[in-house]
């Protein structure tokens, strides 16, 4: 039991401080294929669910027939793979960004829910991640042409709200943790998918359009223009045409 | 006064019958009957609270009442509670009661009323009640919402082994629904078309985070559900005890229990509260907790501990006296003065406690791990105490612990020091004994000695002084210091008798002197014993000896194949006739040899007896290695002379010989024996170990057999191994053989012998060119034929022909050039025709003759041409000729005997005129008739003309010039 823990949670420890990594050094990237690539590998780590739902699921229980069918993502919970396609790059980084936000706040309710501190463990060491990975998306969006320019307005997810209604009782906002959760993994997938198209779209750009080469001119243009030393946590606020500290 | 009391209840009741009679009359509440009932609901808690008021009660009037409280289900007429709830009313009181149902409320309505009667405890029977208050209902169900499905109660905290009710509501009959426990389904119980309950029995923990019950629509994705939420039970705390270490502070610990595991749902308290002083505390701890003292002096203490939960509280008590739970802090400062060789003092300090306590110590003495003394002291501050009794250069550990002397409550921790005794003088006498053997006329004895004890050595023993004394001259002595850790040494005598005194020496002194006397006679020679060893050990035993005996040794080797065989020795008093010696060495399988000594009193050592044997007897390992000999057609022998029954496993007892043959019939002597492989062979026993050949005989000739040699023992025989194969020859083959081979030999010997003379028997029989004054075939011949045949003799020849040779001196020409070679020959010999019809000649029987030599090796006859030219040419031109001719002529004129005449002959072989010689160009001469060799006159120098050629004519030129000397 315990090398199985260590197992799940040694590589989550590791990926935590490639997340961190950035922030920690005081400043982004302003390699945008190596900070693509990144944010693919830590999206397709998020989509497990050996992350976090397994982990939720066995301690609460959950994991009895005719109780596990009823751990699926609500519709609209989180934004679709469908819809997050059709979002522009920037406001797909802040709808990403938001979105974790409220990931990180039903965590820590959920959070209260599980007593074993191995359990706890692990739940802070997903949060690192996606801290991390907020992190690693701020790198992104400055990193995108027209940072500056005012932004279409993010599209209002369902599933934004912090935490269930609180008349739930145990069990109804444990199968809503669950959910949640799932749907967490799902939209981290999505997520995933959404990056590699723009990785594709990156080497078709390279291969067919020396016009790359002047957009990364300008866009460099514009990060030497700002100081780019990060605080620790940043989150970009819808609307907002820069990151403001958030957390 | 009571008087009056007694008189006013009666007139009240009497008035309150009274009222009733008239209320049945007129429809009025009577007094003090029950009004404004109002019920609550807590769901939490599945509690309905009613709250009401008594009627008509006065301000100032108090009144024992009772109430009776009805509780239906469902229905009024279901009636499920009915409790009557006694309490004491004031005027204008609100009164609370509380009922908790098993059913959650919210799965059935709930009716309550209630009436009210004077509390008589002496006469209850006669109670006069009030009138039944009106229904009240309760339905939660109106409040839950549209939803379909509800299941209750939520998130309910129980015990484990709780009975727990639960229910679901639906909102459509139509629903089939099915609720589960933990995945399993429950068995429910309708209440109406719409509500079911399950009861739950004897609950138990699953999981910290509860167990989950849910109930869904059979066809739908609706799921509904609670989480119960089972505790462990709350343990009474064990152990509970206060102490005091410093008279401020009282430490109370206990032991908790095993955990609720609900620490989240169901925290978990622990308070302590002491009576007399009537203080309380909150723990922080959940197994101890600090209480201080109270400056003024309070001896008693009444704690009660108190472990809480939301659903149970568990409470201990101690009540004690503080001077008697006295827990004293570890002595300090232990020390140790006026170590000497077996005494030492040590001392220590003590935590004061106040002035009144005087403490028990207890002082405890290690040596070697163990406890080996233990002393109780009393101590008021400064504790001391003399230890005696202890083990020169020995360490010592020593530690003390104290108590209250007076209320024993615990022992302090103890407190350790270690400490090492004085060396003293060593105060055994090493044990020694020897090996003696005699090499070239010299005892060598090897002396060995064990090392002392710790208790025999007193410190650490440095070397040993042996001192050697010839008992011959006792001026003779001889001292020998060995270094420790030696325990041998090797002294070479001779033969006479010497004294040997072993000491042990210390830093400190010598120990007492061993004493053992080495005589140079051998002793007599004893038979050897057999004797039984069993695991425990041999058993040995001798006779008695008569006469001054100070005592017995036994010696044996630990490890017998072993070269050091590692000599063991035991020493035993006088009395002493057996003794068992074992030793972890031994091993089974191998022989250990035993000698047993007497030791007189001049301590001379004399062999006794010598026993053997086995610790434990195995089967022998190894069969012998078998030599065949004397293999005839009905017998051979078999031999194993190298075989060593010592050294075997066990005692040989003897030997089997199985024999295998095709004919399978064992003769007489032996016995048929079935083999593990299922053969069946002929086994001859010997019973003799010390025989080690065997003769196998009534054999058949020409058959093939199969021997194997194999010992055996008590315990077994050797291992059946691989037979070795043998065929009998048949019976003629030895006579053939005793004929043969010597003719073989012989014909071998003549052999080497006419090798060996070979060279001989061809001068003798055969020579190259026969001499004929050597041929003993000519005197054979002689003597056989014609005894008139005989050497020619140059005085009998009467030369007939003369040939003159020319011969020129310093001519240097080459013999090519054919001025130079102008023929000066002159020739004597007689012409062929005027050689007449036969006439005496010699002739000579050549019997090695051959061509070969004919055409090269021998003093070839040249045939003389009739013109000198073409006889030079020959001679120029043929080197080879000229060169067989140096060579063998000049042997043939150095055999010739000088002096007998003026004309030397040499002997020539003629020539077949065969061959190549037959082509050459010159008119060969016609071979003489009857003449292989013809007489030749030299002719004197001065005739002679010279050679035409250089160094080919040498040999014939040399023996020409020789024959200047001719006579």
């Amino acid at each position: 039991m315990q090398a199985q823990l260590l197992w799940r949670t040694l590589p989550s420890l590791v990926l935590g401080l490639l997340f961190l990594s950035m922030p920690a050094m005081g400043s982004c990237s302003d390699k945008y294929p190596e900070l693509l690539g990144q944010l693919q590998k830590q999206a397709d780590f998020m989509q497990h669910t050996n992350t976090l739902l397994d982990l939720y699921i066995r301690s609460q229980g959950l994991d009895k027939n005719g109780l596990k069918e009823h751990c699926r993502e609500r519709p609209g919970a989180f934004p679709s793979k469908d819809a997050l396609q059709r979002l522009s790059r920037r406001v797909f980084l802040r709808t990403l960004d938001t979105t974790l936000g409220h990931v990180l706040l039903r965590l820590a309710a959920l959070e209260q829910d599980i007593p074993k501190a191995q359990d706890l463990e692990m739940l802070s060491v997903v949060k690192l991640n996606i801290r991390g990975f907020k992190n690693n998306i701020h790198c992104m969006a400055q990193l995108l042409p027209g940072s500056s320019e005012t932004t279409e307005p993010t599209p209002t997810s369902p599933g934004a709200s912090p935490s269930p209604t609180p008349t739930l009782d145990t069990f109804q906002r444990r199968l809503e943790g669950c959910r949640f959760l799932h749907g967490y993994h799902r939209f981290m997938r999505s997520v995933g998918q959404v990056f590699r198209e723009w990785g594709k779209s990156l080497s078709r750009s390279r291969r067919h359009s020396p016009h790359q080469g002047l957009l990364k001119g300008a866009r460099r243009m514009q990060l030497s223009g700002r100081n780019k030393r990060l605080m620790p946590r940043v989150q970009l606020a819808p609307g907002s045409h820069r990151g403001a500290p958030g957390g | 006064m009571a008087l009056f009391s007694v008189f006013q209840t009666t007139f009240l009741l009497a008035l309150l019958s009274l009222r009733t009679h008239q209320s049945e009359v007129l429809s009025e509440p009577l007094p003090w009957a029950p009004e404004s009932l109002k019920v609550s609901i807590n769901s939490t808690h599945q509690c309905l609270h009613l709250q009401w008021s008594v009627h008509n009660l006065a301000y100032h009037q108090e009144l024992k009442m009772v109430f009776q409280i009805e509780i239906s289900r469902i229905k009024t007429s279901n009636v499920i509670w009915v409790e009557n709830y006694s309490t004491t009313v004031k005027g204008n009181q609100v009164l609370h009661w509380s009922w908790e149902s098993k059913l959650p409320l919210e799965c059935a309505k709930h009716f309550i009323r209630m009436r009210s009667a004077v509390d008589d405890a002496t006469t209850p029977e006669q109670r006069f009640w009030s009138n039944w208050s009106s229904w009240e209902e309760v339905d939660v169900q109106n409040s839950l919402g549209h939803e379909p499905l509800f299941v209750f109660p939520k998130d309910k905290l129980v015990e484990e082994g709780s009975n727990v009710t639960i229910c679901y509501v639906s909102r459509s009959q139509q629903n089939n629904i099915s609720c589960y426990l933990e995945g399993v389904r429950m068995q429910g119980q309708q209440l109406d078309p719409n509500v079911s309950m399950f009861n739950l029995y004897d609950v138990a923990f699953i999981r910290e985070t509860g167990t989950n019950i849910y109930c869904k629509v059979d066809r739908g994705d609706d799921i509904k559900g609670i989480v119960l939420f089972v505790s462990k039970i709350l343990e009474e705390p064990k152990d509970f005890s206060c102490e005091t270490r410093d008279f401020q502070t009282l430490s109370c610990t206990w032991d908790p229990g095993r955990d609720t595991g609900l620490l989240k749902q169901l925290p978990q308290s622990y308070t302590l509260f002491e009576s007399f002083s009537g203080k309380k505390i909150l723990c922080k701890h959940k197994s101890w907790c600090n209480w201080q003292v109270a400056p003024e002096s309070q001896e008693m203490y009444n704690f009660t501990l108190t472990a809480e939960n939301y659903l149970r509280k568990r409470s201990v008590h101690i009540l004690f006296n503080l001077a008697h739970r006295v827990h004293p802090m570890a002595p300090f400062n232990v020390l140790f003065n006026d170590v000497s060789v077996t005494n030492a003092t040590i001392t220590w300090k003590v935590h004061s406690t106040g002035n009144y306590y005087t403490l028990l110590c207890q002082v405890e003495l290690y040596g070697e791990g163990k406890v080996i003394q233990k002393h109780n002291v009393s101590v008021k501050v400064n504790g001391e105490l003399v230890l005696s009794g202890l083990q020169p250069d020995t360490e010592y550990s020593a530690q003390v612990r104290c108590a209250n002397a007076n209320h024993f409550w615990k022992w302090s921790e103890w407190t350790r020091q270690n400490f090492t005794t004085v060396e003293a003088a060593p105060s055994e006498a090493p044990d020694i004994w020897r090996n003696v053997k005699s090499v070239q006329g010299y005892c060598v004895v090897t002396l060995f000695w064990k090392p002392l004890t710790r208790l025999q050595a007193n410190g650490e023993i440095l070397f040993y002084n042996i001192v050697v004394k010839d008992l011959d001259r006792p001026s003779g002595l001889q001292l020998l210091s060995v270094p420790a850790p030696a325990n041998r040494t090797e002294l070479t005598l001779d033969q006479r008798s010497y004294q040997i005194h072993v000491t042990a020496n210390n830093s400190v002194g010598t120990s007492p002197a061993s004493v053992l006397v080495v005589s140079g006679d051998p002793g007599d020679e004893v038979e050897e014993e057999r004797v039984k060893g069993t695991e425990g050990g041999f058993s040995l035993s001798w006779k008695p000896q008569l006469g001054n005996i100070t005592g017995y040794v036994v010696e044996w080797c630990d490890r017998p194949r072993d070269p050091p065989c590692d000599l063991q020795w035991k020493h035993l008093g006088p009395n002493t006739t057996s003794t068992v010696i074992s030793s972890d060495a031994f091993r089974p399988g191998v022989r250990y040899n035993f000698r047993i000594y007497g030791i007189s009193t001049e301590m001379v050592p004399h062999l006794l007896e010598k026993k053997t044997g086995y610790s434990q007897e195995l089967a022998p390992s190894d069969n012998p290695r078998v030599v065949m000999s004397n293999l005839t057609s009905h017998s051979f022998t078999l031999s194993w002379k190298d075989y060593s029954t010592e050294s075997q496993p066990s005692f040989i007892r003897g030997y089997h010989v199985y024999l295998k043959s095709k004919a399978g019939q064992c003769h007489p002597g032996s016995e048929k024996a079935v083999l593990s492989d299922d053969s069946v062979c002929c086994k001859y026993k010997i019973d003799d170990p010390k025989q080690k050949t065997f003769v196998v005989g009534n054999l058949q000739p020409e058959s093939f057999y199969e021997f194997l040699v194999t010992p055996y023992s008590a315990v077994g025989e050797g291992p059946h191994g691989a037979f070795t194969k043998v065929t009998t020859p048949d019976e003629y083959s030895p006579m053939l053989i005793r004929i043969i081979l010597p003719m073989i030999f012989c014909i071998l010997l003549i052999m080497i012998l006419c090798y060996l003379k070979s060279q001989w028997m061809k001068e003798k029989c055969y020579p190259d060119i026969p001499d004929p004054y050597k041929s003993s075939v000519l005197s054979l011949i002689k003597s056989k034929e014609n005894p008139r045949l005989t050497i020619m003799n140059i005085k009998d020849c009467v030369p007939d022909t003369i040939e003159v040779v020319n011969k020129h001196e310093g001519t240097g020409k080459s013999p090519t050039e054919p001025e130079a070679a102008k023929p000066t020959y002159l020739y004597l010999l007689p012409a062929e025709e005027s050689y007449s019809g036969p006439g005496p000649c010699i002739c000579f029987e050549n019997f090695t003759y051959n061509q070969a030599a004919s055409d090269s090796a021998s003093c070839g006859h040249v045939p003389v041409p009739t013109k000198a030219p073409s006889q030079l040419g020959l001679l120029t031109s043929s080197e080879n000729l000229l060169t067989a001719l140096e060579k063998n002529c000049m042997n043939s004129l150095e055999e010739i005997p000088a002096g007998e005449s003026s004309l030397n002959y040499v002997s020539q072989v003629a020539s077949p005129m065969s061959g190549e010689k037959s082509s050459l160009p010159t008119n060969p001469p016609q071979p003489e008739l009857c003449s292989e060799y013809k007489m030749q006159m030299a002719i004197p120098l001065g005739l002679a003309a010279p050679s035409s050629s250089g160094s080919s004519s040498l040999s014939s030129i040399t023996l020409l010039d020789e024959g200047e000397h001719y006579h």
